[in-house]
């Protein structure tokens, strides 16, 4: 869900990706991804036909995340599982984020737009991402748990700034030190 | 995109199945074509092999 140019879906071995981007996709595609054009809110998969869902700092770019959070629960088969990456809300990488408007907004010549999400939502939409933020991850165990998820199981990682960081830093249980969560939970 | 993924998509609206036209096709890979929900009567088409599922009121709006 979110697949963009499969950056993270391709090396996970996640078969078909999701994303409105079209210019996204066609990278995601040429790294072997099965791609299919729709948003999250909306997926156009019938119930249940996939054991696993991944999305990857997509979650402040939904518009309607309840709605979103509901659709993955509905294409998984029951027993099957959501994992999702987010930058924590309450670390140095979302407060840094956040003070460059420009990664979320894609406004031109903004430091990190390569990495962000220009053009996801078309350009009259600058206004939706400057609302955007990132979610605490209690925040995201709440819409986790709403949409019929359980048994949530946190890791996280990046406990420096990006640019200081010298070697991989290995994820730890929980949540609260490091800038990136990842959580995966079980669909009732 | 492959026929296989018929097995998997649905109408984002009605989340109805859905009929397949192939207008081209190559190698076992659709290129153009268009999917139709047999549900709301919607249709979706398919562009250089990638099924278009954005609801209609958002297709325009994400234009390219």
């Amino acid at each position: 869900m979110g697949v963009g140019t499969g950056r993270f879906a391709a090396p996970l071995g996640i078969s078909v990706g999701l994303d409105p981007s079209l210019p996204m996709m066609e990278v995601a595609r040429g790294r072997g991804v099965l791609c299919v054009r729709g948003v999250a809110e909306r997926l156009p998969f019938r119930d249940g036909p996939f054991d696993l869902l991944l999305m990857v700092t997509v979650d402040f770019l939904l518009r309607d995340k309840a709605a979103a959070f509901r659709e993955a629960a509905r294409v998984l088969a029951p027993g099957g599982s959501i994992v999702v990456g987010f930058i924590d809300r309450d670390s140095p990488l979302a407060r840094r984020y956040e003070g460059e408007k420009g990664w979320v907004e894609g406004k031109k010549g903004k430091k990190g737009e390569k990495e962000g999400r220009k053009g996801m939502r078309g350009k009259d939409q600058a206004g939706f991402y400057g609302d955007a933020r990132f979610l605490s991850p209690e925040e995201m165990a709440a819409l986790l748990e709403g949409a019929g998820f359980w048994e949530l199981a946190f890791a996280q990682t990046l406990f420096s700034q990006p640019e200081e960081m010298t070697s991989l830093q290995p994820p730890i249980p929980g949540y609260g030190r490091g800038s990136f969560v990842v959580v995966r939970g079980e669909r009732l | 995109m492959k026929r296989d993924l018929m097995e998997i998509l649905a109408c984002p609206v009605c989340k109805g199945d859905l009929d397949l036209a192939v207008f081209e096709e190559k190698d076992e890979e659709i290129l153009t074509g268009k999917l139709c929900c047999r549900g709301c009567g919607e249709s979706y088409p398919i562009e250089d092999g990638i099924p278009n599922m954005l609801p209609p009121e958002l297709r325009e709006e994400m234009a390219r």
